[in-house]
């Protein structure tokens, strides 16, 4: 299961990394870039996810529980983000921002996998499969 | 202005300081890490074949294999980032993309590396060893190329007016 949420986790990345490389190349990180996502809220949420990554591959080489749970804590904000960006997006969409062009199946694909992955990490925390 | 210096000096720019700042990025700072751990894998896997007890060394190689992995994940984090502040269509961002790609390949045959080792033999056998130094001539290829992108290219390196800025003498020299 713990393979299965790295697997998920990485799908999850790189339908983000499609998006994060859409908003920039469309300007939304410069100051007074056309956009409603805030640089502070997509790098927040991009960096959390990361170092969650960086801690889950650490539980997969080392073991050790407190791993597992700090990657799941770690989660939890990037969620949250993810969420706040996905209602700004949502209304922002019609208008010409700089995350009008995101594909709606990335957008949902994201999130699905995103879900998935809290899920499986959350039931690897509590020792489910054990 | 020139096209290709306009995106030059986007290239130059990091896309958020979690990359590092103007001049300073992140991304050379932690390849150190991976190419450290994983050179030093390889030879105690080839120390392994000398040694009288080699156990401790096929241990080590593994351990150093998955630390490398750890920072090669990093380091392909906010390197990313720096991919992204490389305009499209343009050859730089070819070679960043085959630099990429070469370096998540590699990552990919040491965590394979690493999956095979679960039971580290001592001495280390002919084909792990063999794995890993396949992957770290692809690993010196992608690092060339990350090298054209910084010194031949400049991607995250500051302009030539901050350079300068550093051989500024002190002593004025008198108007002849």
């Amino acid at each position: 299961m713990a393979i299965a949420a790295l697997i998920t986790w990485l799908v999850t990345a790189l339908g983000g990394f499609v998006m994060l490389g859409t908003w920039i190349s469309r300007g939304g990180h410069r100051p007074g870039g056309s956009t409603r996502l805030s640089p502070g809220l997509v790098f927040t949420h991009f960096v959390l996810a990361a170092v969650g990554l960086v801690v889950w591959i650490i539980y997969l080489i080392a073991g050790g529980d407190a791993w597992a749970w700090i990657a799941f804590i770690l989660l939890l904000p990037v969620a949250l983000l993810g969420f706040t960006m996905f209602g700004r997006w949502l209304s922002s969409r019609r208008n010409d921002t700089a995350e009008s062009r995101f594909p709606m199946p990335v957008v949902l694909g994201h999130g699905l996998f995103a879900a998935v992955t809290l899920v499986l990490v959350f039931l690897v925390a509590i020792g489910v499969g054990d | 202005m020139d096209d290709a210096v306009e995106r030059l000096r986007a290239a130059k720019r990091p896309v958020t300081p979690l990359a590092g700042w103007y001049g300073h990025p992140l991304h050379p700072v932690l390849v150190t890490v991976p190419i450290g751990a994983w050179v030093a894998s390889f030879l105690f896997d080839l120390a392994s074949h000398v040694v009288a007890e080699p156990q401790f060394l096929a241990d080590g190689s593994r351990w150093l294999i998955g630390l490398g992995v750890v920072g090669a994940v990093a380091a392909a984090m906010v390197g990313f980032l720096d991919f992204l502040a490389i305009p499209g269509g343009t050859r730089a961002f070819r070679i960043a993309l085959v630099h990429m790609s070469l370096n998540l390949a590699v990552t990919a045959a040491f965590a394979l590396g690493f999956v095979l080792r679960a039971e580290p033999e001592a001495p280390v056998p002919p084909g792990l060893i063999v794995l890993s130094g396949l992957s770290l001539v692809a690993l010196t290829v992608a690092g060339y190329l990350g090298g054209a992108l910084a010194y031949r290219y400049g991607v995250r390196v500051a302009d030539e007016a901050t350079q300068a800025s550093g051989y500024r003498t002190t002593t004025t020299t008198p108007d002849p």
